[in-house]
């Protein structure tokens, strides 16, 4: 559709609408709990598979592997808690925003990363819920634009309702109606 | 046979009426077969490659059994006639008004259906073996995935001609068609300006001299790849010089011996030796670029650009105007020393992301042109660019010093140190000096890094210098951007830099530690651009 009221005043850069300003919207508040539910899970197996091979009856181990394996279980927990608390304050940390024509996506805790993504130049989505995904009603929207799959734009942990709304919003644009 | 009809019926395709006459399922040329032949050839020979060392070893106890190869061998070729034989008679394809249906393969059946107005790109490939019979093999891209290209085997070159030709109009027609529904003022005009250049003659924009592609090979790098996949064969490869030359009565190790020659006889011979090794790596660089740019003509028809080249196989890519995504300059330190410029017109990067530097790569390369020809070919493609008053008046801005000193002190230092203290404590200061100048060394890179880095921007453009002892510039227009991405970490924010990635569809580019100011200026007018400007980036 032509635009028919057009206009073509001048912007400075003072004028435009800036990423320094964005009205951050915080994932789904069952994100970042259930990430840090299945970390510890993991860690916990991994220490559990160790101190099972460590401690079973049936099998003679090797003295260099018998002697390593409680450090390792050891490492494994401490790390393992580390880095699960350091997740999940990353994770907490993670927003979107979504405006007329462009979507973003803000996450990292030392390392801060603002992705942008104009609507109109995106190729297709697409929305993709694991089994605990769907268990507990949260989607991973993602976003493909001709850049590769490198630069697929994505946003984890929203929840359901609000993914599929984003994604009738971006396949109703009409930019992308105009372009698809 | 039948199939020799609908042949003969393609061949004398004179005018594109025949295209609807074209509905039926077609069958290649029996010459296929040829090339479905040395195509299986050439996959298989990039895996027996890894067979090389082990033949290499036992080729003694093989050459004495040769009723056991010989047969092998013998039932290997005729196992790969009949693959071919049967590819070719599985292989059918249909043209209809405005989309090519493929059906193909032995196992896994195949069916490819492309619409012409997908088609990003079309290609044409002539091998060597089939310039004697006058066919050649038509390649479609689409800005899809590698695996979803076409592929017309053994057709004739006319008739290739007339296709792509027919395929682009298409392209074109339906661009056209979208334009008129959605009317800017400037592509409509842009649109009708070029409908009218449709029928004028290809333009030659620039040739390249036999002369030029010695230059060109002499500073591609090339040289290291070859190295590199020599390799395991070093070994080897030295053994029989060695054991090939004490044959001509030359002995290395009495021409090297410091007992029987002076220091500096020794050091002459030393740097000979390299000097011929050298040579000879050169060479075979430069016989590499004549046989992938052999008569190399970009030519222009409308707004389409065209690369012919290659002394065996023959490569044609054409890239329209509007599928340029980014123009890169790219000059090596012997580049910068004989003021050789390589230019790269750089499109969608789905296809053909490992085949860098070749001919069949599909961005558009112009080797070693000099500077005026390189800024010739950059103005006709973008007119308002202004990359050559940026060079010349060094209007770049400078990434933060923080750069230099960010890669030294979090980087190089700590290991630098530990390195020290651990020859220092080891009692061998020969290895310590050896490791402070190495880091001295990395320094003076680092600052050299530092010093190339710059970034600039006007209305349209965002222009880019990297580099470390060559320099490249990159220019693209802002509205072809993708994405963006600000990345800042915490100490850089305490300094107010931050680092942005533009993601064009040829790739991504990133300027580290610039001005945060200068950072949200970029991505805002960025995203202002490709939001307001409704143009589409293909």
């Amino acid at each position: 559709m032509p635009e028919s009221n057009f206009s073509n005043s001048n912007v400075t850069i003072e004028q435009l609408p800036t990423i320094s300003k964005l009205e951050q919207q915080p994932l789904s508040e069952r994100y970042a709990p259930i990430n840090r539910v299945i970390n510890l899970s993991v860690i916990l197996v991994v220490c559990f598979i160790a101190s099972f091979i460590y401690l079973q009856p049936f099998v003679d181990l090797p003295a260099g592997l018998q002697s390593f394996l409680p450090y390792f279980t050891w490492a494994v927990a401490c790390l393992g808690a580390l880095f699960t608390w350091f997740i999940y304050a990353g994770d907490n940390v993670k927003s979107y925003a979504l405006r007329d024509l462009d979507l973003h996506y803000s996450s990292g805790l030392f390392f801060r990363k603002v992705v942008s993504q104009p609507i109109t130049r995106i190729q297709h989505m697409e929305l993709k819920r694991g089994p605990i995904e769907r268990k507990i009603g949260i989607a991973k929207l993602q976003v493909f634009s001709a850049g590769g799959e490198m630069h697929t734009f994505e946003i984890p942990g929203l929840p359901v309702e609000r993914a599929q709304q984003i994604r009738q919003f971006i396949l109703q644009h009409k930019d992308v109606v105009k372009h698809g | 046979m039948d199939s020799e009809n609908k042949v003969s019926s393609i061949d004398d395709t004179g005018s594109t009426d025949n295209f609807h006459n074209l509905d039926k399922w077609q069958v290649l040329s029996p010459i296929a077969i040829l090339y479905f032949g040395v195509s299986v050839f050439k996959h298989l020979f990039s895996n027996i490659i890894f067979l090389i060392p082990a033949i290499a070893v036992s080729y003694k106890s093989i050459l004495e059994h040769p009723f056991v190869w010989l047969p092998g061998i013998l039932l290997a070729l005729a196992l790969l006639s009949v693959f071919a034989f049967i590819s070719f008679k599985v292989y059918r394809y249909r043209l209809t008004d405005d989309n090519i249906e493929i059906r193909s393969g032995i196992f896994s059946k195949k069916y490819l259906n492309l619409p012409f107005s997908r088609v990003q790109n079309v290609k044409i490939e002539q091998p060597i073996y089939y310039r004697f019979s006058g066919h050649a093999c038509l390649k479609l891209d689409t800005a899809g995935s590698a695996k979803n290209e076409a592929k017309l085997i053994a057709i004739k070159l006319d008739y290739a001609q007339q296709l792509k030709t027919q395929i682009q109009q298409h392209g074109q027609n339906s661009e056209a068609l979208n334009k008129q529904q959605h009317p800017t003022a400037d592509s409509n005009e842009f649109q009708s300006e070029s409908a009218a250049n449709n029928t004028t003659q290809e333009i030659v924009l620039n040739r390249r001299k036999l002369s030029d592609l010695v230059i060109h090979g002499i500073t591609s790098n090339r040289i290291w790849i070859f190295l590199g996949g020599l390799a395991p064969f070093y070994d080897r490869i030295f053994n029989y010089i060695g054991e090939s030359l004490t044959s001509l009565g030359i002995n290395l190790t009495e021409l090297f011996s410091l007992q029987s020659h002076s220091i500096l006889e020794v050091a002459l011979y030393a740097l000979s030796f390299t000097m011929l090794f050298m040579l000879l790596l050169v060479s075979f660089s430069v016989i590499g670029a004549i046989i992938s740019f052999y008569g190399y003509t970009l030519n222009k028809l409308a707004d389409k650009y065209i690369r012919r080249s290659g002394l065996f196989t023959k490569h044609e890519v054409s890239m329209s105007l509007s599928r340029l995504q980014m123009v890169v300059q790219k000059q090596d330190w012997l580049d910068v020393l004989l003021k050789r410029i390589n230019l790269y017109f750089e499109q969608s990067s789905s296809f053909g992301k490992n085949l860098d530097s070749s001919a069949s790569s599909s961005k558009i390369i112009v080797p070693s042109i000099k500077p005026y020809e390189s800024q010739a070919l950059i103005d006709d493609a973008y007119p308002d660019n202004s990359l050559n008053v940026l060079v010349n008046n060094h209007e770049f801005d400078a990434i933060s010093k923080r750069f230099i000193f960010r890669n030294i002190v979090y980087i190089f230092m700590p290991v630098w140190l530990i390195a020290l203290s651990f020859t220092l404590l080891n009692g061998k200061p020969m290895l310590a000096l050896l490791v402070s100048i190495l880091f001295v060394t990395l320094c003076g890179l680092v600052i050299l890094r530092w010093k190339r880095w710059g970034i600039a921007k006007d209305k349209n453009f965002v222009y880019l210098r990297k580099g470390l002892l060559g320099v490249d510039y990159y220019c693209f227009p802002i509205y072809k951007l993708q994405q963006i991405q600000f990345k800042q970490n915490l100490l850089m924010k305490r300094r107010q830099l931050a680092t942005v990635k533009f993601v064009l569809a040829s790739g991504s580019l990133t300027v580290p530690m610039i001005n945060q100011t200068l950072a949200y200026e970029l991505i805002d007018q960025g995203l202002y651009q490709v939001e307001s400007s409704k143009k589409s980036w293909m």
